[in-house]
């Protein structure tokens, strides 16, 4: 018997009671489906924090004060935790090749005001070399100069939405803004950012490190942002940061150095996780679609233990049965997996172009996956009542009431 | 010492264990068939005459004892080897049809010859020609639930000539039909037995016991006669 004949058998007996069919390969249909959206939508989110992440600047290197990771034997809790300040930025300046540019952060909270419109926002104290350290640029004017630094200049580069709530149309360039009761000059609206990482970019005022230090009343510095020269170097730029400031800190290594890849790979295997719970999830819906085969393939096999019986009474062998049975069962799960796949696939897209921000990726893997499983999934499935039908005595199938 | 026979029974029982229950439906049966015989099996309602056309047909198989086919023991033969007996040596008409609902009846016909792997063009048109041979040519795209029980006797009938077997077991082939068509039946079986077929047939209608050469009768599992008659000729058959 041709393989051709075997589908022709098994499509007919499927065609002959096509609401049963249907409702059989709908498990597998929603089980694939939910496989593909799930994990696009795990997939989509890596890709997104990726982008993300990578968006905030390259090799970059984040010091903060204070010792959060902890090694294997633990330290022993020290007198004081040092401050970070410019004098250290400046050693690392002088003293660690590794990196290829520094620049200091003080963040705090405070409102700004401009006439009666006032805004509570995050100002970030700061130096010239930020704007290309984290890949952040002014649009209109300029941003922080060296001379304002220098100077101790009272000057603000302010986001695109702080411009937005407090000029509305007008041009803030040359005016006048209070932060806190400090008077700032505004020389520079920063390009449109939106928001990066749960910060909103265009809601951040930005001015000098040192005046910022004065008016917040703080001598440390939030945090220190590096660049490594490139990315093969970032354990070296790590060591001589180690070595600068452990010298300086009084031999303490009371400081937290945390890189990009580190968030990246910390971020991506939480999401790879989130992925695979998702997949897991789904993979479930799949196995109940399965067993849902079973279950029609063996009510099928009951029902037909007469047609099964004649079959083999005028030549079927055993093995015709079992093949035509497989295939009944694997066309099956075939089917409800391509159509799955295109269920899965429409959704998650039609997701993506509904709300952009879903994030969305639908991967190779995902599909292949989903579909190989659903056929196994068929042919395990498949199999057991297949069997049980093709061993029966023609005669006794026959009888079977 | 004769050549072998084409069927060969030795000893052949068949027994039922329901529950405590033994029950012997086969006791000790031993027959020989040659080939291009007309054989017919008589006895009353549960004497075993499906059961032996049955083990005989190989689509049962006996509790102990020997069957030949051609000389070579059954109980030995692998499950492609009997299908492919059941499949072109044997052509089997059930008591009851036995046909595929979903299935034309040209398409029911064409059955077996999928089995064998014949071209669906090619089977379609041997279908075609066994239906109209039994008298069925108008009817060959309906479904057997749209044929009267005697129309579905001869799609049986039809299936079981599909790949032009050996031997034509028929169990009662006549039971459902009226006279006229009845003695149709028991026409073509003479034709077919004519033609060199072995024909053996469970029946209670006299007529073809007359046809046949041979008359096997059963009681309580085993046979208490069996008589040959050089030729039967059915002169009583011929209609009127
Ligand atoms: N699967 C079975 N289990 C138990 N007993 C069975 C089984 N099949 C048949 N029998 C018994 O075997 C006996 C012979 O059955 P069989 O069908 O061979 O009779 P028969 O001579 O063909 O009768 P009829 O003329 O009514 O068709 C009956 O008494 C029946 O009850
Ligand atoms: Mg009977």
């Amino acid at each position: 018997m041709s393989p051709f004949e075997y589908l022709r058998i098994a499509l007919e007996a499927l065609a002959s009671n096509k609401i049963r069919s249907f409702l059989t390969m709908l498990g597998v249909i929603i089980g694939v489906a939910s496989v593909i959206m799930l994990v696009s939508i795990g997939e989509g989110a890596k890709t997104y924090i990726r982008t993300e992440l990578m968006g905030i600047g390259s090799n970059l290197l984040i010091i903060t004060p204070g010792k959060t990771e902890t090694s294997g034997m633990g330290h022993p809790p020290s007198g004081g935790v040092h401050k970070l300040t410019i004098e250290d930025l400046q050693a690392l300046e002088k003293r660690a090749p590794a990196l290829a540019g520094l620049t200091p952060m003080v963040v705090a909270g405070a409102p700004v005001k401009y006439g009666n419109h006032s805004r509570d926002v995050l100002v970030i104290g700061t130096d010239e070399k930020f704007e290309d350290i984290r890949n952040l640029h002014v649009e209109i004017g300029s941003f922080l100069g060296k001379g304002d630094i220098e100077a101790h200049r009272k000057v603000a580069v302010i986001g695109r939405t702080v411009k937005k709530e407090l000029f509305r149309e007008a041009s803030p360039l040359g005016r006048t803004v209070k932060i806190g009761e400090t008077t700032f000059r505004i020389i520079g609206i920063m390009e449109r950012k939106g928001t990066t990482l749960g910060i909103d970019i265009d809601d951040l005022v930005f001015i000098p490190v040192d005046t910022a230090q004065d008016i917040f009343d703080q001598d440390g510095l939030t945090q220190i942002l590096a660049q490594v020269v490139n990315e093969n170097a970032i354990e070296r730029a790590k060591d001589q940061i180690r070595q600068v400031l452990v010298r300086r800190h009084a031999g303490e290594e009371d400081f937290t150095m945390i890189t990009q890849q580190a968030m990246l790979s910390t971020a991506q295997s939480i999401l790879s996780t989130f992925t695979y719970v998702l997949g897991g999830i789904a993979s479930i819906s799949l196995l109940v679609g399965g067993i849902g085969i079973m279950n029609i393939m063996l009510v099928s096999v009951r029902e037909r233990t007469r047609e099964i019986g004649l079959r083999k009474a005028i030549g079927a062998a055993q093995r015709d049965i079992l093949i035509q049975f497989v295939i009944e069962a694997i066309t099956l799960s075939m089917i409800g997996g391509i159509v799955g796949i295109l269920l899965g696939a429409g959704i998650a897209y039609g997701a993506k172009a509904a709300f952009p921000v879903v994030p969305v990726d639908i991967t190779g893997w995902s599909i292949a996956t989903a579909f190989t499983f659903a056929v196994l999934v068929g042919v395990f499935f498949g199999i057991y009542p297949a069997t049980k039908a093709a061993r029966l005595n023609p005669i006794d199938a026959l009888r079977y009431e | 010492m004769a050549a072998t026979p084409l069927i060969q029974l030795q000893d052949v029982t068949k027994v039922y264990v329901t529950g405590q229950i033994r029950y012997e439906v086969l006791k000790q049966i031993s027959i020989e068939i040659e080939s291009a015989e007309y054989v017919a099996i008589s006895g009353a309602s549960g004497s075993g005459k499906s059961t032996l056309l049955h083990i005989i047909g190989c689509l049962d198989t006996p509790t102990s004892g020997s069957y030949r086919l051609k000389g070579e023991e059954v109980s030995r033969k692998g499950d492609v080897e009997l299908a492919r007996i059941r499949n072109q040596t044997f052509g089997f008409v059930f008591q009851s049809f036995n046909l595929l609902g979903r299935y034309t009846i040209t398409d029911n016909v064409a059955l077996p010859m999928v089995y064998r792997g014949i071209a669906r063009r090619a089977r379609t048109e041997k279908a075609k020609t066994l239906l109209t041979r039994v008298g069925l040519s108008g009817f060959f795209g309906h479904r057997p639930s749209e044929l009267s029980g005697g129309m579905q006797q001869r799609v049986a009938i039809a299936r079981a000539l599909a790949n032009d077997p050996t031997v034509l077991f028929a169990d009662e082939p006549t039971g459902n039909l009226d006279t006229k068509t009845g003695l149709d039946i028991i026409r073509l079986f003479g034709e077919l037995n004519a033609e060199g077929t072995t024909v053996m047939v469970v029946s209670h209608d006299l007529r073809v016991a007359q046809h046949a050469g041979r008359v096997i009768t059963l009681e309580d599992g085993r046979i208490i006669d069996d008589r040959r008659h050089a030729a039967a000729e059915p002169a009583e058959t011929r209609t009127p």
